[in-house]
Protein backbone atom coordinates (compact mmCIF):
# COMPACT_ATOMS: atom_id res chain seq x y z
CA UNK A 1 0.00 0.00 0.00
CA UNK A 2 1.81 3.38 -0.77
CA UNK A 3 2.64 5.23 1.92
CA UNK A 4 2.16 8.88 -0.08
CA UNK A 5 -0.35 10.16 2.24
CA UNK A 6 1.23 9.48 5.18
CA UNK A 7 4.13 11.47 3.77
CA UNK A 8 2.48 14.19 2.18
CA UNK A 9 0.52 14.89 5.66
CA UNK A 10 3.77 14.58 7.27
CA UNK A 11 5.50 16.93 5.64
CA UNK A 12 2.07 19.55 6.01
CA UNK A 13 2.27 18.72 9.92
CA UNK A 14 6.22 19.66 9.48
CA UNK A 15 5.78 22.54 7.29
CA UNK A 16 2.61 23.84 9.90
CA UNK A 17 4.55 23.62 13.12
CA UNK A 18 7.48 25.53 11.42
CA UNK A 19 5.30 28.30 9.96
CA UNK A 20 3.46 28.67 13.84
CA UNK A 21 6.66 29.12 15.80
CA UNK A 22 10.56 31.46 15.48
CA UNK A 23 12.05 31.75 13.20
CA UNK A 24 9.22 31.39 10.59
CA UNK A 25 6.88 33.42 12.68
CA UNK A 26 9.22 35.77 14.13
CA UNK A 27 9.66 36.88 10.34
CA UNK A 28 5.79 36.90 9.19
CA UNK A 29 4.27 37.78 12.35
CA UNK A 30 6.34 41.46 12.48
CA UNK A 31 3.44 42.71 10.15
CA UNK A 32 0.22 44.25 11.18
CA UNK A 33 -0.22 44.74 7.31
CA UNK A 34 -1.81 43.58 4.84
CA UNK A 35 -4.49 43.05 6.91
CA UNK A 36 -6.61 39.72 6.15
CA UNK A 37 -10.60 40.11 6.98
CA UNK A 38 -9.97 43.25 8.97
CA UNK A 39 -7.51 41.12 11.47
CA UNK A 40 -3.61 42.23 11.95
CA UNK A 41 -1.45 39.84 10.05
CA UNK A 42 0.13 38.41 12.91
CA UNK A 43 -3.03 37.26 14.05
CA UNK A 44 -4.59 36.00 11.04
CA UNK A 45 -1.26 33.63 10.27
CA UNK A 46 -2.84 31.55 13.05
CA UNK A 47 -6.18 31.49 11.47
CA UNK A 48 -5.25 30.75 8.37
CA UNK A 49 -3.10 27.84 9.59
CA UNK A 50 -6.08 26.28 11.40
CA UNK A 51 -8.19 26.69 9.05
CA UNK A 52 -5.12 25.04 6.35
CA UNK A 53 -4.36 22.02 9.49
CA UNK A 54 -8.46 21.36 8.69
CA UNK A 55 -8.28 20.83 5.19
CA UNK A 56 -5.48 19.04 5.31
CA UNK A 57 -6.72 16.53 8.00
CA UNK A 58 -10.12 16.71 5.92
CA UNK A 59 -8.26 14.99 2.78
CA UNK A 60 -6.21 13.32 4.45
CA UNK A 61 -8.59 11.57 6.39
CA UNK A 62 -10.62 10.85 3.08
CA UNK A 63 -7.73 9.38 1.21
CA UNK A 64 -7.60 6.83 4.35
CA UNK A 65 -11.27 6.38 4.75
CA UNK A 66 -11.52 5.64 0.82
CA UNK A 67 -8.78 2.82 1.28
CA UNK A 68 -10.24 0.92 4.22
CA UNK A 69 -13.73 0.61 2.32
CA UNK A 70 -11.50 -0.60 -0.98
CA UNK B 1 -31.17 44.33 43.20
CA UNK B 2 -32.20 46.25 40.48
CA UNK B 3 -34.92 45.30 38.18
CA UNK B 4 -31.97 44.59 35.37
CA UNK B 5 -30.18 42.96 37.68
CA UNK B 6 -32.83 40.03 38.40
CA UNK B 7 -33.29 40.02 34.60
CA UNK B 8 -29.82 38.86 34.47
CA UNK B 9 -29.83 36.73 37.24
CA UNK B 10 -33.71 35.09 35.84
CA UNK B 11 -31.51 33.93 33.03
CA UNK B 12 -29.11 32.47 34.62
CA UNK B 13 -31.45 30.53 36.73
CA UNK B 14 -33.15 29.66 34.08
CA UNK B 15 -30.25 28.74 32.22
CA UNK B 16 -29.00 26.05 35.27
CA UNK B 17 -32.99 24.28 35.15
CA UNK B 18 -32.14 23.86 31.90
CA UNK B 19 -28.95 22.42 32.41
CA UNK B 20 -30.24 20.43 35.27
CA UNK B 21 -32.98 19.23 32.88
CA UNK B 22 -30.98 17.91 30.11
CA UNK B 23 -28.32 16.56 32.31
CA UNK B 24 -30.63 14.26 33.70
CA UNK B 25 -32.50 12.72 30.80
CA UNK B 26 -29.57 9.91 30.00
CA UNK B 27 -29.87 8.86 33.61
CA UNK B 28 -30.93 5.59 32.51
CA UNK B 29 -29.22 5.04 28.81
CA UNK B 30 -26.36 3.52 30.71
CA UNK B 31 -25.63 0.37 32.43
CA UNK B 32 -25.82 0.21 35.89
CA UNK B 33 -22.02 -0.71 35.68
CA UNK B 34 -18.55 1.48 35.56
CA UNK B 35 -17.93 0.87 32.32
CA UNK B 36 -21.59 2.31 31.47
CA UNK B 37 -20.62 5.33 34.38
CA UNK B 38 -17.47 6.04 32.88
CA UNK B 39 -17.65 5.55 29.01
CA UNK B 40 -20.82 5.54 28.21
CA UNK B 41 -20.55 1.74 27.31
CA UNK B 42 -18.49 3.06 24.85
CA UNK B 43 -21.56 4.23 22.28
CA UNK B 44 -21.26 7.71 22.09
CA UNK B 45 -21.79 9.02 18.99
CA UNK B 46 -20.59 11.96 16.07
CA UNK B 47 -22.30 15.14 17.44
CA UNK B 48 -21.90 14.35 21.16
CA UNK B 49 -18.26 13.57 21.20
CA UNK B 50 -17.63 16.47 19.14
CA UNK B 51 -19.37 18.76 21.75
CA UNK B 52 -18.26 17.06 24.56
CA UNK B 53 -14.19 17.27 23.10
CA UNK B 54 -15.06 20.71 22.41
CA UNK B 55 -16.74 21.79 25.17
CA UNK B 56 -14.46 20.50 27.74
CA UNK B 57 -11.66 22.04 26.21
CA UNK B 58 -13.16 25.47 26.38
CA UNK B 59 -13.41 26.46 30.01
CA UNK B 60 -14.06 29.24 32.41
CA UNK B 61 -10.37 30.36 31.32
CA UNK B 62 -11.17 30.34 27.39
CA UNK B 63 -14.11 32.54 27.87
CA UNK B 64 -12.60 35.34 30.51
CA UNK B 65 -8.99 34.43 30.40
CA UNK B 66 -8.38 34.71 27.10
CA UNK B 67 -9.74 37.98 26.37
CA UNK B 68 -7.88 39.00 29.23
CA UNK B 69 -4.69 37.64 27.51
CA UNK B 70 -5.43 39.47 24.78
CA UNK B 71 -6.04 42.53 26.46
CA UNK B 72 -3.25 42.39 28.23
CA UNK B 73 -0.47 41.03 25.93
CA UNK B 74 -1.85 41.92 22.54
CA UNK B 75 -1.35 39.11 19.22
CA UNK B 76 0.67 36.67 22.27
CA UNK B 77 -2.83 35.70 22.92
CA UNK B 78 -2.91 34.04 19.60
CA UNK B 79 -0.46 31.08 20.52
CA UNK B 80 -4.14 29.26 21.62
CA UNK B 81 -5.10 29.31 17.86
CA UNK B 82 -1.15 28.28 17.03
CA UNK B 83 -1.15 25.00 19.25
CA UNK B 84 -4.90 24.28 18.62
CA UNK B 85 -3.81 23.97 14.96
CA UNK B 86 -1.84 20.65 15.40
CA UNK B 87 -2.76 19.80 19.07
CA UNK B 88 -5.43 17.26 18.79
CA UNK B 89 -3.64 15.41 15.92
CA UNK B 90 -1.63 13.08 18.00
CA UNK B 91 -4.75 11.73 19.06
CA UNK B 92 -5.79 10.74 15.68
CA UNK B 93 -2.98 8.08 15.47
CA UNK B 94 -3.41 7.36 19.13
CA UNK B 95 -7.20 7.18 19.97
CA UNK B 96 -8.32 4.68 17.72
CA UNK B 97 -5.52 2.15 18.87
CA UNK B 98 -6.20 3.10 22.68
CA UNK B 99 -10.05 2.31 21.48
CA UNK B 100 -9.31 -1.41 20.42
CA UNK B 101 -7.46 -2.33 23.60
CA UNK B 102 -10.27 -0.69 25.20
CA UNK B 103 -12.99 -2.69 24.06
CA UNK B 104 -10.51 -5.81 23.98
CA UNK B 105 -9.21 -5.56 27.74
CA UNK B 106 -12.28 -3.15 29.40
CA UNK B 107 -10.04 -0.40 29.89
CA UNK B 108 -11.80 3.30 30.84
CA UNK B 109 -8.69 4.97 31.79
CA UNK B 110 -5.44 5.82 30.28
CA UNK B 111 -3.41 4.61 33.41
CA UNK B 112 -4.78 1.45 33.44
CA UNK B 113 -4.12 0.98 29.66
CA UNK B 114 -0.57 1.38 30.45
CA UNK B 115 -0.29 -0.23 33.80
CA UNK B 116 -1.92 -3.49 32.11
CA UNK B 117 0.49 -3.35 28.98
CA UNK B 118 3.71 -3.39 31.44
CA UNK B 119 2.18 -5.28 34.57
CA UNK B 120 3.19 -2.31 36.74
CA UNK B 121 0.44 -1.25 39.27
CA UNK B 122 2.99 2.03 40.48
CA UNK B 123 2.85 3.48 36.80
CA UNK B 124 -1.04 3.63 37.54
CA UNK B 125 -0.40 4.65 41.11
CA UNK B 126 2.22 7.63 39.49
CA UNK B 127 -0.59 8.94 36.79
CA UNK B 128 -3.71 8.88 38.92
CA UNK B 129 -1.36 10.91 41.80
CA UNK B 130 -0.29 12.95 38.99
CA UNK B 131 -3.85 13.72 37.46
CA UNK B 132 -5.54 14.92 41.01
CA UNK B 133 -2.79 16.94 41.60
CA UNK B 134 -3.69 18.47 37.94
CA UNK B 135 -7.44 18.39 38.08
CA UNK B 136 -8.47 19.58 41.49
CA UNK B 137 -6.89 23.44 40.91
CA UNK B 138 -8.46 23.38 37.30
CA UNK B 139 -11.82 22.34 39.02
CA UNK B 140 -11.55 25.24 41.57
CA UNK B 141 -10.83 27.69 38.72
CA UNK B 142 -13.92 26.36 36.95
CA UNK B 143 -15.72 27.42 40.24
CA UNK B 144 -13.68 30.52 40.76
CA UNK B 145 -15.41 31.64 37.59
CA UNK B 146 -18.70 30.82 38.26
CA UNK B 147 -18.70 32.55 41.22
CA UNK B 148 -17.39 35.71 39.95
CA UNK B 149 -19.26 35.83 36.51
CA UNK B 150 -22.56 35.55 39.36
CA UNK B 151 -21.41 38.07 41.42
CA UNK B 152 -20.11 40.45 38.81
CA UNK B 153 -23.29 40.19 36.99
CA UNK B 154 -25.69 40.33 39.79
CA UNK B 155 -24.25 43.90 41.03
CA UNK B 156 -22.39 42.15 43.65
CA UNK B 157 -26.04 40.73 44.99
CA UNK B 158 -24.92 36.93 44.43
CA UNK B 159 -21.62 36.16 47.07
CA UNK B 160 -18.65 34.59 45.54
CA UNK B 161 -19.16 31.59 47.71
CA UNK B 162 -22.93 30.77 47.30
CA UNK B 163 -22.43 31.84 43.08
CA UNK B 164 -20.03 28.70 42.48
CA UNK B 165 -21.83 26.31 45.46
CA UNK B 166 -25.07 27.05 43.48
CA UNK B 167 -23.42 26.52 39.84
CA UNK B 168 -21.46 23.17 41.32
CA UNK B 169 -24.51 21.61 43.06
CA UNK B 170 -26.31 21.20 39.75
CA UNK B 171 -23.13 19.83 38.23
CA UNK B 172 -23.05 17.59 41.05
CA UNK B 173 -26.62 16.68 40.48
CA UNK B 174 -26.24 15.41 37.06
CA UNK B 175 -22.57 13.80 36.97
CA UNK B 176 -24.06 11.44 40.21
CA UNK B 177 -27.15 11.01 38.25
CA UNK B 178 -25.88 10.25 35.01
CA UNK B 179 -22.43 9.86 34.43
CA UNK B 180 -20.53 10.49 31.43
CA UNK B 181 -23.90 10.69 29.24
CA UNK B 182 -25.09 13.21 31.27
CA UNK B 183 -21.69 15.22 30.65
CA UNK B 184 -22.21 14.46 27.03
CA UNK B 185 -25.51 15.93 26.82
CA UNK B 186 -25.48 18.96 28.99
CA UNK B 187 -22.04 19.51 26.91
CA UNK B 188 -23.44 19.22 23.75
CA UNK B 189 -26.62 22.29 24.84
CA UNK B 190 -23.65 24.45 26.35
CA UNK B 191 -21.03 23.92 23.66
CA UNK B 192 -23.97 25.45 21.23
CA UNK B 193 -24.86 28.29 23.67
CA UNK B 194 -21.11 28.96 23.72
CA UNK B 195 -20.27 29.21 20.37
CA UNK B 196 -23.25 31.33 19.62
CA UNK B 197 -22.89 33.70 22.33
CA UNK B 198 -18.80 33.99 21.41
CA UNK B 199 -19.55 35.01 18.24
CA UNK B 200 -22.71 37.96 19.33
CA UNK B 201 -20.43 39.24 21.89
CA UNK B 202 -16.90 38.96 19.83
CA UNK B 203 -18.84 40.51 16.92
CA UNK B 204 -20.95 43.11 18.68
CA UNK B 205 -18.43 44.40 21.09
CA UNK B 206 -15.46 46.09 18.40
CA UNK B 207 -18.51 47.49 16.74
CA UNK B 208 -20.12 48.92 19.98
CA UNK B 209 -16.67 50.52 21.21
CA UNK B 210 -14.66 51.30 17.86
CA UNK B 211 -17.20 50.96 15.14
CA UNK B 212 -15.63 47.31 13.35
CA UNK B 213 -13.38 45.10 13.76
CA UNK B 214 -11.40 46.94 10.97
CA UNK B 215 -11.69 50.43 12.79
CA UNK B 216 -10.58 48.65 16.45
CA UNK B 217 -7.47 46.92 14.38
CA UNK B 218 -6.96 50.32 12.71
CA UNK B 219 -6.95 52.29 16.41
CA UNK B 220 -4.54 50.02 17.92
CA UNK B 221 -2.27 49.98 14.96
CA UNK B 222 -1.90 53.74 15.56
CA UNK B 223 -1.57 53.17 19.19
CA UNK B 224 -0.20 50.19 20.52
CA UNK B 225 1.45 48.65 17.76
CA UNK B 226 3.42 46.42 19.28
CA UNK B 227 0.33 44.69 20.74
CA UNK B 228 -0.43 43.69 16.93
CA UNK B 229 3.70 42.35 16.34
CA UNK B 230 4.58 39.03 17.23
CA UNK B 231 5.18 37.77 19.66
CA UNK B 232 3.44 40.01 21.58
CA UNK B 233 3.94 41.52 24.47
CA UNK B 234 5.37 39.82 27.98
CA UNK B 235 3.02 39.53 31.22
CA UNK B 236 1.30 42.32 32.47
CA UNK B 237 1.67 43.33 36.16
CA UNK B 238 -0.89 43.80 38.05
CA UNK B 239 0.00 45.12 41.43
CA UNK B 240 -2.89 46.06 42.51
CA UNK B 241 -6.75 46.54 41.62
CA UNK B 242 -6.87 49.24 38.98
CA UNK B 243 -3.19 49.37 38.16
CA UNK B 244 -2.56 46.73 34.57
CA UNK B 245 0.97 47.76 34.04
CA UNK B 246 1.80 46.42 30.32
CA UNK B 247 5.53 44.82 29.82
CA UNK B 248 7.66 44.92 27.04
CA UNK B 249 7.59 42.61 23.99
CA UNK B 250 7.25 38.70 24.72
CA UNK B 251 9.95 36.37 24.52
CA UNK B 252 10.66 33.92 21.68
CA UNK B 253 11.83 30.95 23.55
CA UNK B 254 8.32 31.43 25.37
CA UNK B 255 6.25 31.20 22.76
CA UNK B 256 7.28 28.85 20.48
CA UNK B 257 8.27 26.49 23.44
CA UNK B 258 4.89 26.87 24.79
CA UNK B 259 2.97 26.00 21.21
CA UNK B 260 5.28 23.31 21.00
CA UNK B 261 4.17 21.83 24.54
CA UNK B 262 0.71 22.66 24.00
CA UNK B 263 0.63 20.88 21.23
CA UNK B 264 2.59 17.46 22.35
CA UNK B 265 1.20 17.63 25.47
CA UNK B 266 -3.00 18.62 24.47
CA UNK B 267 -4.20 15.18 24.14
CA UNK B 268 -2.98 13.94 26.81
CA UNK B 269 -5.35 15.55 29.37
CA UNK B 270 -6.87 12.24 30.93
CA UNK B 271 -10.56 14.12 30.68
CA UNK B 272 -9.50 14.39 26.51
CA UNK B 273 -7.52 11.05 26.35
CA UNK B 274 -10.48 8.97 27.97
CA UNK B 275 -12.80 10.13 25.29
CA UNK B 276 -11.06 7.31 22.84
CA UNK B 277 -12.70 4.34 25.84
CA UNK B 278 -16.00 6.34 25.23
CA UNK B 279 -16.93 6.35 21.41
CA UNK B 280 -18.80 4.25 19.26
CA UNK B 281 -16.11 3.82 16.92
CA UNK B 282 -12.87 4.46 15.52
CA UNK B 283 -14.44 6.29 12.71
CA UNK B 284 -16.16 8.59 15.00
CA UNK B 285 -13.01 9.20 17.14
CA UNK B 286 -11.14 10.50 13.92
CA UNK B 287 -14.07 12.59 13.05
CA UNK B 288 -13.76 14.10 16.07
CA UNK B 289 -9.81 14.81 15.68
CA UNK B 290 -10.63 16.12 11.96
CA UNK B 291 -13.65 18.32 13.07
CA UNK B 292 -11.62 20.12 16.41
CA UNK B 293 -10.08 23.18 13.92
CA UNK B 294 -13.85 24.29 13.96
CA UNK B 295 -14.49 24.42 17.49
CA UNK B 296 -11.48 26.34 18.05
CA UNK B 297 -12.18 29.41 15.30
CA UNK B 298 -14.35 29.87 17.87
CA UNK B 299 -11.78 31.68 19.63
CA UNK B 300 -11.24 34.05 17.23
CA UNK B 301 -14.19 36.32 18.51
CA UNK B 302 -12.93 35.59 21.99
CA UNK B 303 -9.75 37.36 21.15
CA UNK B 304 -11.79 40.27 19.44
CA UNK B 305 -13.69 40.98 22.64
CA UNK B 306 -9.85 40.93 24.25
CA UNK B 307 -8.62 43.36 21.99
CA UNK B 308 -11.83 45.50 22.05
CA UNK B 309 -11.15 46.32 25.60
CA UNK B 310 -7.30 47.40 25.30
CA UNK B 311 -8.15 51.15 25.24
CA UNK B 312 -11.27 51.51 27.06
CA UNK B 313 -11.55 54.04 29.21
CA UNK B 314 -12.21 52.63 32.47
CA UNK B 315 -9.86 50.04 33.64
CA UNK B 316 -10.93 46.28 35.15
CA UNK B 317 -10.13 45.10 38.49
CA UNK B 318 -8.02 42.89 36.73
CA UNK B 319 -7.22 41.67 32.74
CA UNK B 320 -9.36 38.24 33.21
CA UNK B 321 -12.39 40.16 33.74
CA UNK B 322 -12.27 42.74 30.76
CA UNK B 323 -15.41 40.94 29.24
CA UNK B 324 -18.18 40.91 31.58
CA UNK B 325 -16.12 44.78 33.08
CA UNK B 326 -16.55 45.83 29.67
CA UNK B 327 -20.43 44.56 29.79
CA UNK B 328 -21.17 46.08 33.07
CA UNK B 329 -19.93 49.47 31.80
CA UNK B 330 -21.87 49.76 28.35
CA UNK B 331 -25.24 50.23 29.92
CA UNK B 332 -26.09 47.26 27.77
CA UNK B 333 -30.03 45.57 27.65
CA UNK B 334 -30.00 43.13 30.57
CA UNK B 335 -30.94 39.95 28.31
CA UNK B 336 -27.54 40.52 26.59
CA UNK B 337 -26.16 40.56 29.99
CA UNK B 338 -27.97 37.37 31.19
CA UNK B 339 -27.09 35.46 28.15
CA UNK B 340 -23.12 36.32 28.28
CA UNK B 341 -23.83 35.00 32.23
CA UNK B 342 -25.40 32.08 30.54
CA UNK B 343 -22.64 31.73 28.32
CA UNK B 344 -19.73 32.28 30.69
CA UNK B 345 -21.06 29.19 33.04
CA UNK B 346 -21.55 27.27 30.30
CA UNK B 347 -17.76 27.98 29.47
CA UNK B 348 -17.06 27.03 33.36
CA UNK B 349 -20.03 23.64 33.93
CA UNK B 350 -18.86 22.03 30.59
CA UNK B 351 -15.34 21.67 31.87
CA UNK B 352 -15.83 21.42 35.55
CA UNK B 353 -18.59 18.09 35.49
CA UNK B 354 -15.58 16.53 32.76
CA UNK B 355 -13.02 16.91 34.70
CA UNK B 356 -14.91 16.31 38.14
CA UNK B 357 -16.31 12.97 36.46
CA UNK B 358 -12.56 12.76 35.26
CA UNK B 359 -10.65 13.02 38.37
CA UNK B 360 -13.06 10.35 40.47
CA UNK B 361 -13.16 7.69 37.60
CA UNK B 362 -9.10 7.80 37.91
CA UNK B 363 -9.22 7.72 41.93
CA UNK B 364 -10.86 5.02 41.84
CA UNK B 365 -10.20 2.67 38.85
CA UNK B 366 -6.58 4.10 38.89
CA UNK B 367 -5.49 4.56 42.16
CA UNK B 368 -7.70 1.99 44.05
CA UNK B 369 -8.47 -1.25 41.42
CA UNK B 370 -5.45 -0.63 39.42
CA UNK B 371 -2.71 0.94 41.72
CA UNK B 372 -3.70 -0.70 45.20
CA UNK B 373 -4.57 -4.16 43.56
CA UNK B 374 -8.21 -3.60 45.48
CA UNK B 375 -11.10 -5.70 43.79
CA UNK B 376 -14.45 -3.98 43.48
CA UNK B 377 -17.67 -5.57 41.36
CA UNK B 378 -18.79 -3.35 38.41
CA UNK B 379 -22.23 -1.77 41.19
CA UNK B 380 -19.59 -1.32 43.64
CA UNK B 381 -17.04 0.99 41.50
CA UNK B 382 -19.77 2.97 40.04
CA UNK B 383 -20.54 3.78 43.82
CA UNK B 384 -17.25 4.02 44.76
CA UNK B 385 -16.63 6.56 41.69
CA UNK B 386 -20.02 8.33 42.87
CA UNK B 387 -18.69 9.06 46.23
CA UNK B 388 -15.23 10.29 45.03
CA UNK B 389 -17.09 12.89 42.88
CA UNK B 390 -18.88 14.31 45.73
CA UNK B 391 -15.65 14.29 47.39
CA UNK B 392 -13.24 15.51 44.74
CA UNK B 393 -16.37 17.99 44.41
CA UNK B 394 -15.93 19.26 48.35
CA UNK B 395 -12.21 19.71 47.83
CA UNK B 396 -11.96 21.48 45.39
CA UNK B 397 -14.52 24.00 46.74
CA UNK B 398 -12.66 24.09 49.68
CA UNK B 399 -9.57 24.59 47.72
CA UNK B 400 -11.71 27.19 45.72
CA UNK B 401 -12.62 29.25 48.80
CA UNK B 402 -9.21 29.14 51.12
CA UNK B 403 -6.75 28.64 49.05
CA UNK B 404 -4.73 32.48 49.35
CA UNK B 405 -2.69 32.38 47.05
CA UNK B 406 -3.38 32.03 43.42
CA UNK B 407 -4.81 29.02 42.00
CA UNK B 408 -3.56 29.23 38.31
CA UNK B 409 -0.29 29.11 39.86
CA UNK B 410 -1.00 25.99 41.03
CA UNK B 411 -2.31 24.60 38.00
CA UNK B 412 0.50 25.75 35.56
CA UNK B 413 2.35 23.48 37.83
CA UNK B 414 0.63 20.49 36.51
CA UNK B 415 0.82 21.22 32.83
CA UNK B 416 4.67 19.99 32.55
CA UNK B 417 3.98 16.67 34.60
CA UNK B 418 0.56 15.78 32.61
CA UNK B 419 2.53 16.67 29.08
CA UNK B 420 4.65 13.94 30.60
CA UNK B 421 1.93 11.42 29.49
CA UNK B 422 3.18 11.88 25.31
CA UNK B 423 5.63 9.46 25.49
CA UNK B 424 4.55 6.91 28.11
CA UNK B 425 1.63 6.84 25.60
CA UNK B 426 3.57 6.13 22.77
CA UNK B 427 5.34 3.76 24.30
CA UNK B 428 2.50 1.80 25.10
CA UNK B 429 0.50 1.66 21.78
CA UNK B 430 3.78 1.48 19.32
CA UNK B 431 7.00 0.42 20.83
CA UNK B 432 7.65 -3.53 21.16
CA UNK B 433 11.00 -2.87 23.35
CA UNK B 434 9.27 -0.73 25.79
CA UNK B 435 9.56 -1.79 28.91
CA UNK B 436 7.65 -0.86 32.60
CA UNK B 437 11.27 0.07 34.11
CA UNK B 438 11.64 3.01 30.98
CA UNK B 439 8.08 3.84 31.28
CA UNK B 440 8.58 4.71 35.49
CA UNK B 441 12.17 5.73 34.43
CA UNK B 442 11.04 8.57 32.07
CA UNK B 443 7.98 9.40 33.82
CA UNK B 444 9.84 10.16 37.15
CA UNK B 445 12.84 11.81 35.21
CA UNK B 446 10.23 14.03 33.19
CA UNK B 447 7.80 14.88 35.85
CA UNK B 448 10.90 15.52 38.34
CA UNK B 449 12.95 17.78 36.20
CA UNK B 450 9.75 20.02 34.85
CA UNK B 451 8.67 20.79 38.44
CA UNK B 452 12.39 21.45 39.59
CA UNK B 453 12.62 23.74 36.89
CA UNK B 454 9.08 25.79 37.29
CA UNK B 455 9.79 26.18 41.17
CA UNK B 456 13.02 27.38 40.37
CA UNK B 457 15.23 25.30 42.11
CA UNK B 458 16.72 25.19 38.19
CA UNK B 459 17.06 27.28 35.45
CA UNK B 460 14.92 26.57 32.49
CA UNK B 461 16.64 29.42 30.12
CA UNK B 462 13.14 30.68 29.36
CA UNK B 463 11.90 27.50 27.45
CA UNK B 464 8.47 26.11 29.29
CA UNK B 465 9.85 23.37 31.34
CA UNK B 466 7.37 20.72 30.02
CA UNK B 467 9.50 20.36 27.11
CA UNK B 468 13.18 19.55 28.89
CA UNK B 469 10.74 17.16 31.15
CA UNK B 470 9.84 15.38 27.81
CA UNK B 471 13.26 15.76 26.23
CA UNK B 472 14.93 13.97 29.68
CA UNK B 473 11.75 11.30 29.58
CA UNK B 474 12.62 10.37 26.09
CA UNK B 475 15.69 9.81 26.81
CA UNK B 476 15.10 7.62 29.86
CA UNK B 477 12.56 5.95 28.28
CA UNK B 478 14.32 4.95 25.37
CA UNK B 479 17.64 3.99 27.80
CA UNK B 480 16.45 2.16 30.30
CA UNK B 481 13.65 -0.08 28.00
CA UNK B 482 17.08 -1.05 25.65
CA UNK B 483 19.14 -2.13 28.86
CA UNK B 484 16.31 -4.02 30.85
CA UNK B 485 14.39 -7.05 30.40
CA UNK B 486 10.89 -7.16 28.60
CA UNK B 487 7.38 -8.98 28.87
CA UNK B 488 6.90 -11.82 27.01
CA UNK B 489 4.06 -12.43 24.55
CA UNK B 490 1.44 -10.69 26.33
CA UNK B 491 2.73 -7.41 24.74
CA UNK B 492 2.82 -8.37 21.66
CA UNK B 493 -0.39 -9.64 21.85
CA UNK B 494 -1.57 -6.06 23.65
CA UNK B 495 0.09 -4.20 20.47
CA UNK B 496 -1.34 -6.89 18.05
CA UNK B 497 -4.71 -6.19 19.21
CA UNK B 498 -3.32 -2.11 19.06
CA UNK B 499 -2.39 -2.59 15.42
CA UNK B 500 -4.99 -4.13 14.34
CA UNK B 501 -7.99 -2.08 12.30
CA UNK B 502 -11.40 -3.79 12.63
CA UNK B 503 -13.47 -4.12 9.29
CA UNK B 504 -15.98 -2.06 10.61
CA UNK B 505 -14.15 1.18 11.76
Amino acid sequence: MSRLPHVLYGLFALLCLTALVWPVYAWVGERIEPRILGLPFAFAWNVIWVAASFLALVAYDRTLERRRRA
Amino acid sequence: MSSDQIIVVSIAGLYLIACLAVGMIPAKRSSDSAEGFVAGDRAMGGVMMYFITGATIFSAFAFLGMPGHAYSRGVFACYVLGYGALGFVPFYFLGPRAARVGRRYGFVTQAEMVAHRFRSPRVALLMAAITVYALVPYIAIQMRGAGLVLNATSGGAIPNWAGSGLVYTVVLIYVLRSGVLGVGWTNTFQGILMMVLAWILGLYLPHALHGGVREMFDELAAKNPDMLRAPGLASAKEPALHVIERAGPGSWAGYTSGVLISILGFCCWPQLFMRAFSAKSERVLRRTVVLYPTFQIFLVPILLIGFAGINFEKLPAKADQVLPHLLMSLDLSPLIVGLFCAGALAASMSSGDALVHTAASVTVRDGYVTGLRRKLGPHDERRWIRVMIVVVMLGSYALERTYQGDIVSLLLLAYGPIAQFLPVLVATLYWRRATAAGIGAGLVSGVGLSLLIKTGVIEGLGVHEGLWGLGLNVVALVAVSLTTFREGEEGEEFLRVASTEPSEA
